[in-house]
Order: C-alpha cells, then sequence, then structure tokens
C-alpha cells in the first residue's frame, strides 16, 4: 500500500537525500555557465568604482561580460559619455593584445585598464591624450579615465 | 560542483543566507573577500532563479550579473542584511521578468516586420514558445532518471521551490519559499507541500524505496 507524506513533518534524512539528489541533478541538466561567478565579481568591481559608463558607439559584438574568442586582426572601438569620447584600436601583438588610445577632450588623464581578479594596469595619457597598453593578456576588460577636470568614466566591459 | 553535497557545506552551522548577511556587512567595511565566496556559493541559485522564469541562457547569463551588481549598488541601503538571501532572489526574479518581457516585445516586433498580422482575421500569429525545461536525456543512471521523471511531474511552482531549496541550506527554506511567493511553515524545518508530494508520487511509483536508506 502506498502512503503519503504529511507537509507538516519535520524533514528527514530520505528528504535530504532526496533533496541534495534534486540540486544535483539540476546542475546536470542546467548547468550554470563556466566563469559566470568570475564574470559577475568583475561586473560588481566594476560597479564599486562607480565611474560614469560610457556607451558603445561601435557594436561590434552585445555587451555584458561574456567569453569570446580573441579576435585575430585589429578593430577601432569609440565610448562617449557626456563629457568624454574614447576611442581604442585593439590589435593582436607577439606577446598579446596592443591598445592604442585616444581620449578628447585631450590633456593629460590617468587611464586604468582593470581586468577581473582585481588586476589592474595604470598609464596617463600624453599632452595630446594619446595612450598605449602593450602585452596585454586577452580577455576581458574595462578601461578608466580619470580626468583632473571631470567625473571619471568607465568604458563596458570588451573582450580584447 | 555538482557533486558537491549541500546538506554539510558549513561546519558552523551557518545557512547560505547567514553567511550572505554576514558577506554583506563585511562588504560595507571595506572587505570584499566574503562577499566573493557568497557571490561563488550562490550564483547556481540565481542562475536557476532566472531560468526557471523561461529565460534563454544568454539573457540570464546578464540577469544574473545584473543582479550582483545591483546588490552592490544597493550595499548602503539594504536595511536588513539578514533578509538579503531574499533580496537577490527577488531582484533576480524581477529581471528575469524584465528579460522575458523584453524577448516578447522583440519577437513580436520581429514577427510584425518579417510577416505581419494574418492578413484573413487580422490576428497576430503565435509566438514560439521558450525552451522547455532542458531534456531529460543527460540524466542517465536509472535511478536518478526515475527521481527526475517524478520530479517533472510536481507543478511548476513546486519544481521551482524544491530545485532552488535544493541548491541552499535548510534553514533558508523559509526565505526561498517567501521569495517564490509559496511561504512554508513558520515554525520548525517542515517538509513543505511541494516535498511532501514528491515523496508521495515516488512512493506511487514503486520507487521511493531506493531513497530509503541508500
Amino acid at each position: 500500500m502506498s502512503r503519503s507524506y504529511s507537509p507538516d513533518e519535520p524533514l528527514d534524512a530520505d528528504d535530504e537525500r532526496i533533496l541534495a539528489e534534486i540540486g544535483r541533478l539540476a546542475l546536470l541538466v542546467d548547468p550554470v555557465p563556466v566563469d559566470l561567478a568570475d564574470r559577475s565579481l568583475f561586473a560588481m568591481t566594476l560597479a564599486a568604482l562607480e565611474t560614469e559608463v560610457m556607451t558603445l558607439e561601435l557594436v561590434p559584438e552585445p555587451t555584458g561580460v561574456r567569453a569570446e574568442t580573441a579576435p585575430t586582426q585589429a578593430r577601432t572601438i569609440t565610448f562617449t559619455s557626456t563629457s568624454r569620447t574614447v576611442m581604442i584600436t585593439v590589435a593582436p601583438g607577439i606577446d598579446g593584445v596592443r591598445i592604442d588610445g585616444w581620449i578628447a577632450p585631450t590633456g593629460e588623464v590617468d587611464i586604468e585598464l582593470h581586468r577581473p581578479h582585481g588586476e589592474v594596469l595604470t598609464t596617463r595619457t600624453d599632452d595630446d591624450g594619446r595612450f598605449a597598453f602593450d602585452a596585454v593578456a586577452p580577455g576581458p576588460a574595462s578601461l578608466v579615465a580619470r580626468p583632473e577636470d571631470g567625473p571619471a568614466v568607465s568604458t563596458p566591459v570588451i573582450e580584447l | 560542483m555538482a557533486d558537491k553535497p549541500h546538506t554539510t557545506r558549513d561546519p558552523d552551522g551557518l545557512s547560505l543566507g547567514d553567511r550572505a548577511a554576514h558577506a554583506v556587512l563585511e562588504y560595507r567595511q571595506g572587505r570584499p573577500a566574503a562577499l566573493e565566496a557568497v557571490v561563488r556559493e550562490m550564483t547556481p541559485l540565481l542562475w536557476h532563479t532566472v531560468r526557471a522564469q523561461g529565460v534563454e541562457p544568454q539573457a540570464a547569463d546578464d540577469v544574473v550579473q545584473d543582479t550582483w551588481v545591483a546588490l552592490v549598488r544597493h550595499v548602503d541601503t539594504i536595511a536588513e542584511p539578514h533578509a538579503v538571501l531574499k533580496w537577490l532572489l527577488v531582484t533576480a526574479k524581477r529581471g528575469a521578468w524584465e528579460a522575458v518581457r523584453r524577448r516578447r516585445r522583440d519577437e513580436r516586433h520581429r514577427t510584425e516586420l518579417h510577416d505581419g498580422p494574418d492578413p484573413e482575421t487580422g490576428a497576430h500569429r503565435e509566438l514560439p514558445t521558450p525552451d522547455p525545461a532542458p531534456d531529460v536525456v543527460v540524466v542517465e543512471d536509472d535511478r536518478d532518471r526515475t527521481l527526475w521523471t517524478v520530479f517533472q511531474d510536481l507543478p511548476d511552482r513546486c519544481r521551482e521551490l524544491l530545485r532552488l531549496v535544493s541548491l541552499a541550506d535548510r534553514p533558508d527554506y523559509k526565505h526561498i519559499s517567501e521569495a517564490i511567493g509559496m511561504p512554508v511553515g513558520s515554525i520548525g524545518a517542515t517538509r513543505g507541500r511541494c516535498l511532501a508530494k514528491l515523496r508521495t508520487l515516488l512512493e506511487q511509483s514503486g520507487a521511493d524505496d531506493i531513497w530509503r536508506h541508500a
């Protein structure tokens, strides 16, 4: 004879076992994307900078932090905000990726390149607003510009 | 990840909800390490919360990231850190609903552009429904298959609740069921309607034995 189980009884060891199995099967049939936690952490770090996020002018791929294959040729991307425009060219190099950038209005500006796991590279533009990062590892990145005379701005995450 | 036992995750007996609350307080003090651990642990729970609303994988990926970003943006205004687990679940659900609305709007727009309304009746053509739950074919073990098959016979909301509860800790049951809008009894950790139903269905299918004293 089959019995029915009462909703009001306390959880027993079999309930616990069944729940554990459901959890295991749920992750098996609909796995969480690889690195979603890492990409979330990167997005959180960038959000905590409280910069003004610029708009991508040319959209070669969907926004959002997403794993993609590295590009094989140079591409130019423009970002704008109310106060600044940043244009970068990303090109494959011998030891990684090279970024050549330019920010307007020109003037000396501190530039940061944020990567996952809290890695930050810094540089400073020349008088004409030009900057570069050489031999950068491929992967997600966001540029932050900190002008002395205005709010800090950041780019959406791009895949180098 | 999948082989991690979910009932013995924390030796100190702190539930995921407790640790999330602690992590938020730590984060406010400028110490992000605890929150990082919670993000790693709770992302599967948020993923399944979003997916249960019928959001496609790529959009679900964005909704989960946006949920964590929202936590950072609102971290100083969360009045009750102990409800942060529930706050995250509710935020993820709202994001999921928004993603579903956006997709429906885009699909309707595309359908109108390409096909237009039916010329005879003027009615809009039916939109394709989102992917159903992932297929059962990846579940190969007989015992697993039995459980998963019976599990699919539960109402949608029960499946959602049990899936999420299974990815958290027992004391979080209450918060999760509240976030889903089907509260369980407030006193003690009772089995609840959904799990009772599953147990009964397993029993009726003759499969309950394999889960006892396994």
